[in-house]
């Protein structure tokens, strides 16, 4: 029941991500809770959403480029995370959510190359609706539109559960086989959210953009060390 | 004859589904040509003319899909004028052609490389701040703001035709677009901080520094133009080894 989940999440996400809508909802900072949330744990999600917005802060569709495809990393990964914390009877734990990254990240790259395939596949429907309307059925012709939804659907729908399953294969074998992994592999997800940070600052392409980002964490750094940092 | 309300919302409508189909020949004219189809199917009684008036629109076509919508307004306002007669038949089309390349850089300056990952950034502190709240409340603000924008300019689209680019002029959009870039990094800024803290929490005061000597890496690194996915993948790896050295060595906690 929760691979069926993880597929209609995912699909949906596809969906809203470029061919409906784009109200940010398939974002990492909107999906990852999302995600946990259907899956039953919106803290995981919670704990995992933010860096990864920051990191495909600029993960954006401009003209015919193609970014990452961030929301079918996210679900892949979230999933994931939020399944091997099940397992382990953890929910997501920094260790965690650095190992759901190491394997389901890549499906982001993955997600990429699906989306130019999709592109490519949705010129045959072009080129069906040109026929319908030499055929005189105008109707028919516009609807065609809406059949691009359904690949990315699918092809969503069938990566993000088969991601997910292996880390829901994998992250309980490497935290069981190796325990004290755990308390490294922390310090790994600390080293990556500072890069996601740095993602995200190097997103607005601001010309003043290192020395905003530099001031902002440690003025940030001096009122947390004062107020006795954030538990 | 003029295109009535219910119809012209019915088409704004059909606009979120621009990109649907996407694809690599005509890029957006599927999604274009099932926008306008109910304004079409008003202004043509007759079928001939009704087809022929989609034949214009699924010509190739590409703009933002936030500021798309003006154009879309636009071309109803022409296809008015076509069928009233005062205009010819290729009028909407030039009208596309001559607005979707200024309109598509005005949105990508604007929405997605401005608007968007400033209130992505912002959802984000948020989040890491005051939990889900702060993140619905980015959220709906961004949704508020983004629906006004299309809707706005698809009725200017509508009422002012080619007039349109001077109503978008009046907005000072790129203006805008380089205060949220500012700001977006300011964000990612405290971002970094507010992670840093979060780990010196959880695991002591080395894992902060270690957050924040990342950071510092990450800029450098992708300043030089390294590519994002290798790069988080390193940090990775080399956050672990780190943290085998903490444990293996927990003075330096």
């Amino acid at each position: 029941m929760d691979y069926l989940i993880i597929a209609v999440v995912a699909g949906l996400a596809a969906v809203e991500r470029k061919g409906f809508l784009q109200a940010m909802l398939a974002r990492p900072v909107a999906l990852a809770p999302i995600t946990g949330l259907v899956l039953g744990d919106l803290p995981g999600g919670l704990l995992i959403g933010p860096p990864l917005e920051l990191l495909w802060l600029g993960a954006v569709n401009m003209g015919a480029s193609l970014p990452p495809n961030e929301a079918l990393g996210t679900v892949a990964i979230t999933a994931g995370a939020v399944l091997a914390g099940q397992v382990l009877g953890t929910g997501v734990t920094p260790a965690i959510a650095a190992l759901a990254i190491g394997i389901g990240g890549v499906m982001a790259t993955v997600g990429r190359s699906t989306d130019r395939a999709i592109e490519e596949w949705n010129v045959r429907l072009a080129a069906r609706a040109e026929a319908l309307l030499a055929r005189g059925l105008p109707s028919a012709a516009v609807r065609t539109n809406l059949y691009g939804l359904l690949l990315p659907f699918a092809v969503s729908a069938l990566l993000a559960p088969a991601a997910a399953a292996i880390a829901v294969w994998v992250i309980p074998g490497v935290l069981h086989g190796i325990p004290a992994a755990a308390a490294p592999l922390g310090y790994g997800w600390a080293a990556l959210t500072g890069v996601a940070a740095a993602a995200g600052a190097r997103a607005f392409r601001s010309q003043r953009g290192i020395g905003l980002f530099a001031g902002a964490a440690a003025l940030t750094l001096a009122v947390g060390w004062l107020a006795g940092g954030i538990r | 004859m003029s295109v009535p309300p219910v119809t012209l919302r019915r088409v704004f409508w059909r606009c979120l589904f621009l990109q649907a189909a996407w694809n690599r020949r005509g890029m957006q004219n599927l999604g274009f040509a099932y926008a306008i189809d109910p304004a079409l199917r008003r202004l043509y009684a007759d079928p001939g003319q009704r087809s022929e008036a989609l034949r214009r629109h699924l010509a190739t076509f590409n703009c933002h899909p936030y500021t798309a919508a003006a154009i879309i307004g636009g071309a109803i306002h022409h296809e008015e004028l076509v069928a009233a007669g005062e205009e010819p038949p290729g009028a909407p089309l030039e009208y596309k052609q001559v607005l979707q390349g200024p309109l598509a850089a005005i949105g990508d300056g604007f929405f997605w490389a401005g608007l968007r990952p400033f209130f992505g950034a912002l959802a984000a502190v948020g989040t890491l701040l005051l939990g889900w709240p702060a993140l619905v409340a980015a959220l709906l603000l961004y949704n508020a703001l983004q629906l006004w924008f299309r809707w706005t300019l698809f009725r200017a689209g509508y009422r002012a035709g080619d007039e349109v680019v001077l109503r978008l002029a009046s907005l000072s959009l790129p203006a805008w677009a380089a205060r949220l870039r500012d700001g977006g990094a300011i964000l990612a800024g405290v971002g970094a901080g507010i992670l840093a803290l979060l780990a010196a929490g959880r695991l002591g005061v080395a894992a902060g520094a270690l957050t924040i000597a990342a950071a510092a890496a990450g800029v450098a690194a992708l300043w030089l133009r390294a590519r994002l996915l290798p790069a988080a993948y390193v940090a990775l790896a080399l956050g672990t080894a780190a943290g085998v050295l903490a444990v293996r060595f927990p003075g330096g906690r």
